[in-house]
């Protein structure tokens, strides 16, 4: 029912929507500042730090191959590819699945991650619901179904009105989702604050340091090494480099007594 | 004067005295003005400092950072570094193994370590735990470079080569890293390393139209392999219109150099004597 326009009391805007919009800003600023405090310093383990450089040299090798002599990109080919003794097929890391339950520190990550994100959430949204509940506080400029009333009509029994109207509860979500972009305006990108950030990492598991299965990124480097092949850069560079005379331009000038060599 | 400091700290320039004149006055002076900026400046100050020897001053800062910082690595590694520079070499050797212990994963130490080795004239040493780091940290373009000198300096040319190699690939753009592969390779000698170092002089070249060692590199290699009794003759054509080529390029550089001098036909004569003694005659 696309129904008569509520005239809304002025102080709702007053003293409900703008104060909303504070206390959410304000505390995930809060939030921030408080995850920095906690944070704690993530140990790198020698091995990850030693094969992500092996398979960054892997990864170069496949893109600037073609600078070095023939024998040298198949040399080192040999090194990493060779059957027997390649170093992808030699090695073996032993992976051990990191088992969020067992391990000690993701542990402890995670509990503080839950406390700094949910907690205040909880408080929040419970402080809302007990001050500002009962009455409409804004409009939505686009129109919605009936289905939404419950969700967005918290404590409001009105089966009259538009579902567009919502309550303060639905006005706080908007923020905390809504803030997103203030919070990378002020605080800098990949700030604390960012709750939806952090609730994405935590479904996407644990995603630590290197891919957790070393092997699968051996592999995957083994076939990609196989397929290259050494297109050398350098086999006309003679005749590319004398067909343009070179351009020495304002190199020798009186002023300059640097040594040239 | 803070600027300065910050643009010599991010291009890594390695102007001691200057350093120390500056920071030595800013911090005497404007300390309570700089803020927290002051714990990097006088770690650079100190670093410049233990360059041109000046012990006292070196001391002040470390004696502030470690007040501030009681418990870091870097202070740590700070005060190895006095240590070496005072030749105490064993305690410096001892403060970096313990640095270590606490954190297998720091470069930094690790490489002060094999600089001490290096420092003491123990060549050989040092170049094993090179390698040995390396086999760890397979990217450290830093620890790679210095392996090929100490490898040229032992004249094993061959690993140099290799090493060369890697920086080769990993900044391929870089006209530097082209033309000290190919002075290598030149040295190693033999037909076809004549042949790659002509091809890495003429790259070098082309990255960089003004590098006149690589011209000069040019020019000899491609009359070395002109001069030599086992080439065919078609080689021999090529590699003589390569020398003719640059000997040209290199009249052209020294005419421009001289431009406005009196003395500019003379020193014309002395390049053509040069080039002409430079041939590699068979004897």
């Amino acid at each position: 029912m696309a129904g008569p326009e509520l005239l809304l009391d002025s102080s709702i805007r007053m003293w409900v929507v703008l104060p909303i919009v504070f206390v959410t800003f304000f505390v995930g600023v809060i939030r921030h500042y408080v995850t920095q405090l906690l944070h704690s310093d993530k140990k790198v383990n020698l091995e990850q730090v030693s094969d992500s450089q092996v398979l960054m040299r892997s990864r170069i090798l496949r893109e600037n191959g073609k600078y070095i002599p023939r024998q040298s990109f198949a040399m080192r080919k040999h090194y990493f590819n060779d059957a027997e003794t390649g170093f992808f097929k030699k090695v073996k890391r032993k992976v051990v699945p990191k088992n969020p339950m067992t391990d000690s520190s993701m542990m402890v990550d995670m509990m503080k991650g839950n406390l700094t994100n949910v907690l205040p959430m909880i408080v929040i949204g419970g402080w809302i619901n007990w001050a500002f509940s009962g009455f409409v506080i804004t409009k939505v400029p686009f129109p919605l179904t009936l289905r939404f009333k419950p969700m967005l009509q918290r404590g409001i029994d009105l089966l009259s009105l538009d579902a567009s109207w919502v309550s303060s509860a639905s006005w706080y979500f908007l923020n905390v989702f809504g803030l997103r972009s203030m919070y990378s305006l002020i605080l800098g990108q990949d700030n604390a604050a960012d709750q939806s950030r952090i609730m994405q990492d935590q479904m996407t598991g644990a995603a630590m340091a290197m891919p957790p299965d070393p092997n699968k990124a051996f592999k995957s480097e083994w076939e990609a090494l196989e397929v290259v092949e050494h297109k050398w850069a350098l086999e006309n560079v003679e005749e590319e480099l004398m067909s343009k005379d070179l351009n020495f331009g304002g190199f020798f000038s009186q002023d300059i007594k640097s040594a040239v060599f | 004067m803070r600027d300065k400091l910050r643009k010599w700290r991010e291009d890594n320039c390695r102007n001691s005295e200057q350093i120390v004149d500056v920071g030595e006055e800013l911090i005497s002076e404007h300390a309570s003005k700089l803020g927290d900026d002051i714990w990097i400046i006088y770690e650079q100050v100190m670093i410049a400092a233990l360059d041109c020897s000046r012990d006292d001053l070196a001391l002040t800062c470390l004696q502030e950072l470690r007040k501030q910082f009681p418990d870091s690595h870097r202070v740590k590694r700070l005060t190895g570094m006095r240590l070496e520079a005072l030749e105490r070499y064993d305690e410096a050797n001892k403060h970096y193994d313990a640095i270590l212990q606490d954190d297998p994963t720091n470069t930094a130490a690790r490489k002060r370590k094999i600089s001490i080795l290096k420092a003491q004239g123990k060549s050989t040493e040092a170049i094993r735990e090179l390698n040995e780091y390396l086999e760890q940290f397979v990217g450290d373009q830093e620890a790679w470079h210095e392996l090929s000198e100490l490898y040229i300096n032992e004249h094993d040319y061959g690993k140099a080569a290799f090493c060369l190699e890697e920086l080769m690939m990993i900044n391929p753009h870089n006209h530097l890293y082209c033309e000290q592969y190919a002075e290598v390779k030149y040295t190693q000698g033999g037909l076809e390393n004549l042949e790659l170092s002509r091809k890495y002089f003429a790259q070098a070249l082309r990255l960089n139209n003004r590098n006149m060692r690589a011209l000069f590199g040019l020019y000899m290699s491609a009359s070395h392999i002109a001069a030599s009794p086992k080439v065919s003759a078609k080689v021999k054509k090529d590699n003589m219109k390569y020398a003719a080529w640059a000997a040209t390029q290199i009249n052209r550089a020294y005419k421009l150099a001289g431009r406005g001098t009196k003395e500019n036909k003379c020193s014309m004569k002395t390049v053509e004597e040069m080039l002409e003694s430079m041939q590699i005659t068979m004897s």
